[in-house]
């Protein structure tokens, strides 16, 4: 067991010419909840890519949970858990169908027990045997979390994971997230444009800015580090708007 | 459970709910099944034109039907598998890998521990299982209907070649799917992963036949291969173009197994096409990178 969560070095990922991600060394200890914020294009979601080893990187290393994901993707991929912005299912089949396929892709033999466990948890019972195409975003957003987590992952990575979400839809995917940190012990990285959400659930904060990490610190010791900012809002403007050096 | 079980009982699952493969399906198993019953119909009217012939004294000839194989009542199955049945199977293959770009499910699957071949077999091991469960059922519709045809359960001999001859239409049908899911995963919008596959079956099943034959249309749509202008230019062509022609070679074989009067020659040339087309889909399906089955659509 490592007290590293994640932790890349000079990760790096190209498309032809134009780089999207530029040397990211990048460290979170397990337990945190780590929002990654960036303007859009900036990285964040190419960065979770990496992680999740939906990407393959051109060039640094990954490593999460003490795994290298260039010598052991498959092992990477059973201690986390991955929910995508928008996240989407087979429309034509249920809940428990859905959930069954990506329980035993996940490892799990028999997953219905799991899968009820996990629907009681994140309070969504009564959907069992709906069709996922009749789910309101919010709904789906559940699904989304409960296939997430039904395998305990150690890093769970969020996309966006309050896109599109209506201010109840929001509150309660916050409480969700900072429930698994909290009882579950999981380390979650979230990709966010919601400040106010990151102030609320992360613990630590990073900023990327044209594929690079300007700003990495815990959150508490980054609103004590700018006394003149009113916001976490007013700090990340400031940082993004740095000049890159 | 391994992680090619999941996909291939996932794909069940899904086969299960989708309309168009259910659609083509029902026509195809209605189809088979009416085609011996086509045969018998065939049989009784010949029979009878041939009793009245015989009762007038038009003629001293043998009933042509009189020494007719039971199998006989199975052959028209050729021609709907060629074309029924391949159509059904390039469906379901373009269907089984738009799925997930389609409903943009491949990030959620990939990132669990699952290899890109291991998806894509498990897949095509759950398209397997349901296209042997058909052929299975149509099999056992094929030999009740020649049995109470015939009035009498078909021969042990008899019953053998039936299920030779299913067998090798699994092989076929699968290569048929292969070209349906490589056109899944390759095409930018849904609409050419359809035409693609079925464009190369229209020329695979009625453009090759034609070159060096007597270029006849309607000898396409009989359930043996077309016939050969025997000697020169014409020949030549066809013994290099035949062997392209998957389908004919679908036909010879079920010619040669259903021991079809009209086919001769061996059957190995025939089996070896179709097995080599199923395997060459198969390296190229394996072939695929993890970044090419998640590209995006442009639909």
């Amino acid at each position: 067991m490592t007290d590293i969560a994640i932790h890349t070095s000079g990760l790096t990922k190209s498309y032809g010419d134009k780089a999207a991600l530029r040397d990211l060394d990048l460290t979170i200890e397990a337990g945190e909840v780590f929002g990654l914020l960036g303007h859009n294009g900036a990285g964040k979601t190419t960065t979770v890519n990496l992680l999740t080893t939906l990407l393959a990187p051109s060039s640094g290393e990954i490593h999460v949970a003490g795994v290298d994901a260039a010598v052991d993707p498959n092992q990477v991929r059973r201690v986390i858990g991955y929910l995508p912005e928008n996240v989407q299912f087979y429309d034509n089949l249920t809940t428990m169908e859905n959930l069954r396929f990506f329980g035993r892709l996940s490892g799990l033999s028999k997953p219905d027990g799991r899968i009820r466990e996990v629907l009681e948890y994140l309070d969504f019972t009564g959907h069992d045997h709906e069709r996922v195409g009749s789910f309101s975003k919010g709904m789906r957003q559940r699904v989304g979390i409960a296939q997430a987590i039904l395998h305990e992952p150690t890093v769970l990575f969020l996309d966006e994971p309050t896109s599109g979400l209506d201010p109840e839809g929001v509150r309660q995917l916050r409480d969700v997230i900072v429930s698994l940190n909290r009882d579950l012990g999981m380390t979650i990285f979230m990709n966010t444009h919601l400040l106010s959400e990151v102030t609320k659930t992360c613990t630590s904060i990073g900023i990327l800015r044209q594929g690079e990490l300007a700003y990495q610190s815990s959150l508490e010791a980054t609103l004590e580090a700018f006394p003149g900012e009113d916001s976490l809002e007013e700090i990340y403007l400031n940082i993004r708007s740095a000049p890159v050096s | 459970m391994s992680a090619v079980l999941t996909m291939a009982r996932q794909e069940l699952v899904a086969l299960r709910r989708e309309r168009l493969p259910l659609v083509l399906l029902i026509v195809f198993v209605v189809m088979v099944s009416v085609s011996s019953l086509i045969g018998w119909l065939t049989n009784t009217t010949v029979s009878n034109v041939w009793q009245k012939t015989v009762q007038a004294g038009l003629t001293q000839a043998p009933n042509p039907f009189a020494d007719v194989s039971p199998l006989y009542y199975a052959r028209n199955t050729v021609i709907y598998l060629v074309l029924i049945g391949a159509l059904m199977a390039i469906v379901v293959g373009v269907t089984s890998t738009m799925r997930d770009r389609k409903a943009r499910t491949l990030d959620l699957v990939l990132s669990r521990p699952i290899a890109v071949p291991a998806y894509l077999v498990g897949k095509l091991a759950g398209i397997g299982a349901w296209l042997a469960m058909i052929l299975a059922a149509v099999a056992v519709i094929s030999w009740v209907s020649i049995s109470l045809i015939t009035s009498g359960p078909l021969a042990p001999g008899d019953s053998l070649r039936l299920a030779g001859f299913y067998a090798v239409a699994w092989v076929l049908l699968l290569a048929f799917v292969v070209l349906g899911m490589l056109s899944g995963i390759y095409a930018s919008r849904e609409t050419t992963a359809l035409l693609v596959p079925i464009s190369i079956w229209s020329i695979v099943a009625f453009v090759l036949p034609q070159i060096g034959t007597s270029a006849n249309p309607v000898s396409l749509l009989n359930p043996v291969p077309s016939a050969k202008i025997p000697g020169g230019a014409f020949d030549t062509l066809n013994t290099v173009v035949s062997p392209l022609s998957v389908t004919e070679q679908f036909k010879t074989a079920s010619g040669l197994i259903m021991a079809s009067p009209e086919v001769t020659g061996s059957l190995t040339p025939s089996l070896f096409v179709i097995v080599l087309a199923l395997a060459v889909g198969a390296i190229a399906l394996l072939a695929t990178k993890r970044d090419r089955i998640r590209g995006a659509l442009r639909d």
